[in-house]
């Protein structure tokens, strides 16, 4: 192994030391929970081949290569697995991944021109790069202005299509940033859940009503700036019109803000300037970006830990992620506080979260079930086996060059300048196929990823997929041998054992069974006039397979 | 008020032991329906001879029984509107129906319902798996169990499809305990998904060459493994090959001038024009979701314009299904989560109102121009007999051939009955 690899292992293991000395390992707590409540057998350990393929898809979103899975099943060393972690965690795929996972969940596939796709990646990318603690980024979406360069793109997380109403507004930042989804709420006291009350809708809007979005003349450049509150907020019921009540900026469970009065002509505190919007004295939106994201903010800490969580293991301990709350408790109380309370102790650092995680005995068991154990008699939210998450149309999007092997070629061509890529077009056959990264991920994300606004959670495997896995020229363009892809490369090799184990280890990151071996060989038979056609299909069948839809 | 249940009827006398044991030796024909085990073999029999279809639309968010089937004019709580004679001498229903109102002879109404949930949330899925006994697993909705009963019949297109607004996909949640196969196959706006048509360079042999293997992997993979995903994304590739061999019940170029304006270009009317093509091509289950009803404010206007939307459309596909002789095995059933409050909120609304409701069904199988219960004068209470879902639930089984007194699901060796063992079929609508 090379030097620069080994010292930051070292650096990690010895920061993992220093904390044995005060309280135990997190991972360990992890699997102590989760056997505490298992009620049954637990499976046992994935293999090597299981957990690299996993690992690599939740840290670097994407399947190893051929040559990666080859070295790491040869590597007799013991501490491999942590070791394979550490590296993802410092890999250039890493930062890519999380915001990757991250732009999904917290834009939900909406998309605007006010701040460009492009730059709020980089912010991101950089943010996940530097290992930026959790509660300053989302402090900082939360109160972004768009006034300072480097978290300008923060505010996209505000001002993107479908989101630019406070009261969509409100809604999401209770459902991402909190947990609880408050809708109902907006009209009276959620009717079935006790604790969201209306109270806390409004007290939350509060926060939120005065800011809006503006331009600068002169640049273009988008603001969501605050502007000067009038006062607190008026609701009522609507069981209950009559019943005025009030409410200035309040998180729920937490003490309201009064909301300060100035003279007339006095709320400002910096006037506009060269296009630059104003900046009034009493600014709820960056309190509430502080009180929201303090470590004193059980609600924040709780759900953040949450959604990580159900990124690494498939399944928030709250399910669904934004129904926080005494009705739908958590399925291990105790380990959700803990976890909790140590992202907070740690600074609010991702990395060393996701880290813990992924060592855990819990995180690294098999995907099958414990001998004897069926499917019913072990409910996810018990984490006996691990629970397979379907592929983001990112990850499948990395994937599926990965496995085809054309991925470097794409990532070498030319980036098209001001694409005119856009779904609609190529489907209907007016523009040709995609030319760039950018434009393959348009096309895939379109096809697999949901609408706007619908955030993706569970597996939802439509027929459209489907159709678009049996007959998208694209992809069948990938399976034609090319420059060294893996239809060219399994096209000069023989022997057919020699061709299955290449095909298993690039598409499934694991090596054939006799069954497979014998199917390849018979497959290469039976076709051996077409032999390249014949290889595509063995590769497409792999690719089409559950096994590589799902992160097992 | 009561809330007495039709109970322990004669149907019920069949104890779950005896039955067990009676088909015990009797499973062959299960396979022959490719029903493999999940229904106990006997009744599989009896249902092969008649290929039954549904027609289910949900109203979703509640439509105001007193804006339709159930008006109340000139009482403290009837509302604005007028209740006109229907083509049943002596049942009225809202003007806002006047379509509907001429094709009550084929329909039936069921004004005594009384559920138990009250918010959406709640409500939603327990109604459309018919509010079952806990036994902790999870009923399928209406329509996976229908697709379970009645497989995808001569057409083997998919026999769950659901037309709905917005985004289409593959809910195989809706199949619970069935397994992922039995999901909703939803087709958002009524369209087709795009990539219907397979690339040239790929012939039927390597088509069908290639798809082997994808299975063999798939079988291979499940193995020992939670199978609900793997088997709704084999699903998903099954169901897109079927379709893709029916690509003309897509295309608009067959829709005629005539039908087009029969059902109106508006949303609805365009998915039920829709419903009626995936009907004529043998789709079992025939699912179209309508959207807004929760009239919490402004009611009066909101029903006169959802109604307006629904009424003419609705009744075109009465026309249409009766004409084609389909009603003769095609069942209808038009329902929603519950209803809505008589009382009127300060809000010109309607709350929500499971306490006393209606819906209409009606087709093969069920008492056709028939009225099942009443309400009192201002419809705050059901007079006499009141009926819940399962009641319901019962009643559709037994209009599509299935008698959920004699067979019942087997859940992997768990025997569980199909519908709420404390309900019985609405005997007034039995045919």
């Amino acid at each position: 192994m090379p030097m620069r690899r080994v010292f930051p292992t070292i650096c990690v293991l010895l920061a993992a030391t220093g904390a044995i000395a005060a309280e135990p390992l997190l991972h360990r707590q992890i699997d102590r929970a989760v056997a505490k409540r298992a009620g049954g057998p637990l499976a046992g350990p994935a293999s090597d081949a299981e957990f690299m393929r996993r690992v690599y898809l939740d840290l670097s979103g994407t399947i190893p290569t051929s040559a990666e899975a080859r070295s790491f099943l040869a590597d007799k060393n013991s501490a491999k697995r942590q070791k394979l972690v550490d590296r993802l965690l410092a890999g250039p795929n890493y930062a890519r991944r999380m915001q990757e996972a991250l732009s999904v969940m917290l834009l939900e596939r909406r998309v605007g021109k006010n701040v460009s796709a492009k730059s709020w990646e980089k912010y991101l990318r950089n943010s996940f790069a530097k290992n930026k603690p959790w509660d300053r980024l989302a402090g900082e979406i939360l109160s972004g202005e768009g006034r300072s360069e480097p978290s300008q793109p923060a505010i996209k997380f505000f001002v993107v299509g479908g989101r630019t109403d406070q009261h969509q507004m409100t809604r999401d930042v209770a459902r991402l940033f909190l947990g609880m989804d408050v809708q109902c709420a907006q009209c009276h006291d959620h009717p079935s859940i006790d604790e969201y009350t209306q109270a806390d809708y409004f007290g939350l809007l509060a926060y939120l009503t005065s800011s809006k979005v503006k331009k600068n003349p002169k640049t273009q450049l988008a603001y969501f700036v605050e502007t000067p509150l009038a006062g607190p907020l008026d609701f009522a019921s609507v069981f209950s019109p009559e019943d005025k009540r009030k409410t200035g900026p309040r998180l729920p469970g937490k003490k309201e803000i009064a909301v300060p009065t100035f003279e007339k002509g006095k709320e400002i505190d910096q006037p506009a300037k060269d296009g630059v919007p104003a900046v009034p004295k009493f600014r709820p939106r960056t309190l509430l970006s502080e009180q929201l994201t303090s470590a004193g903010n059980e609600r924040f800490k709780r759900n953040s830990v949450n959604r990580f969580w159900y990124l690494m293991m498939g399944r928030g301990l709250v399910h669904p992620l934004d129904l926080m709350h005494k009705g739908n408790p958590p399925s291990h109380p105790k380990l959700l506080g803990q976890l909790a309370d140590r992202f907070a102790k740690q600074k609010f650092d991702v990395k060393w979260l996701l880290r813990e995680m992924a060592l855990s005995e819990t995180y690294q068991r098999s995907g099958l079930l414990p001998k004897g154990v069926r499917a019913e008699d072990a409910p996810a939210e018990r984490y006996q086996a691990a629970i397979a998450k379907p592929l983001s149309a990112e990850q499948l999007t990395w994937s599926l060059l990965q496995a085809t092997g054309n991925l470097d070629a794409l990532m070498k061509a030319a980036e098209v300048k001001d694409s005119k890529f856009t779904f609609k077009d190529y489907i209907n056959g007016r523009i040709p196929l995609p030319a760039d990264i950018a434009e393959t991920m348009l096309l895939m994300t379109s096809v697999f990823g949901n609408p706007p606004g619908e955030a993706e959670v569970d597996f939802a495997p439509a027929v459209g997929h489907s159709l678009y896995l049996l007959n998208e020229p694209l992809l069948q363009s990938w399976l034609k041998p090319k420059g060294g892809n893996l239809v060219d490369r399994l096209g000069k090799l023989k022997e057919p054992a020699k061709v299955a184990e290449e095909l298993y280890l690039s598409v499934l990151t694991r090596l054939p069974n006799d069954e497979e071996n014998t199917e390849v060989a018979e497959y290469l038979k039976r076709f051996e006039k077409r032999r390249s056609e014949a290889i595509g299909e063995l590769a497409w069948a792999l690719l089409a397979s559950a096994e590589f839809r799902l992160n097992h | 008020m009561t809330h007495h249940y039709q109970c322990n009827g004669p149907d019920h006398t069949l104890s779950r032991r005896r039955m067990l044991g009676a088909l015990a030796g009797g499973g062959v024909a299960a396979s022959t329906l490719g029903i493999d085990g999940l229904l106990r073999p006997a009744v599989a029999e009896d249902m092969k001879s008649k290929q039954r279809q549904v027609l289910f639309i949900w109203l979703d968010g509640a439509m105001s029984q007193l804006e339709s089937w159930d008006p109340k004019p000139h009482t403290e709580f009837g509302g604005p509107f007028r209740a006109i004679p229907t083509s049943v001498p002596g049942l009225r229903i809202s003007e806002l129906l006047p379509h509907t109102a001429k094709q009550m002879h084929r329909l039936s109404l069921v004004r005594n319902l009384h559920t138990v949930f009250e918010d959406h949330s709640r409500a939603v899925k327990p109604i459309q798996r018919g509010d079952p006994k806990n036994r902790g697993v999870t009923y399928p909705f209406l329509g996976s169990a229908v697709a379970k009963f009645l497989g995808p019949g001569e057409s083997r297109l998919p026999p769950y499809l659901h037309i709905k607004p917005g985004s289409g996909g593959f809910h195989y949640q809706d199949a619970g305990f069935l397994g992922a196969r039995y999901g909703a196959i939803a087709l958002g706006d009524g369209k087709p998904p795009s990539h219907m048509t397979r690339p040239k360079s790929i012939t039927d042999e390597a088509d069908a060459a290639r798809n082997a293997l994808r299975q063999k992997l798939n079988q291979r993979f499940r193995k020992g493994r939670r199978e609900a995903e793997i088997d709704a994304y084999d699903y998903s590739f099954s169901s897109a090959q079927q379709l893709m061999k029916r690509k003309d019940l897509f295309d608009p170029s067959k829709l005629t001038a005539k039908d087009q304006e029969r059902y109106g270009t508006h949303q609805f009317g365009r998915h039920l024009l829709q419903a009626r093509r995936l009907l004529e091509a043998g789709v079992t289950f025939v699912k179209v979701t309508m959207y807004y009803w929760d009239t919490h404010a402004d009611n009066f206007n909101l029903h006169a314009d959802l109604l307006a939307q629904f009424d003419r459309p609705f009744a075109a596909i009465m026309d249409d299904l009766s004409d084609a002789g389909m009603l003769e095995h095609t069942t209808v059933i038009v329902l929603s989560e519950f209803g809505r409050t008589p009382k009127i909120s300060q809000k010109v609304g309607r709350d929500h109102f499971p306490e006393a409701w209606s819906m209409c069904m009606g087709g093969a199988g069920l008492a056709q121009g028939a009225v099942v219960g009443k309400t009192n004068a201002k419809g705050t209470w059901i007079e006499g007999e009141e009926y819940d879902i399962g009641h319901v639930f019962h009643t559709i089984f037994r209009a599509i051939g299935i008698d959920p007194a004699k067979t019942e699901y087997d859940n992997n060796g768990q025997p569980l009955p199909l519908a709420n063992e404390d309900c019985g079929p609405i005997k007034e609508l039995l045919v």
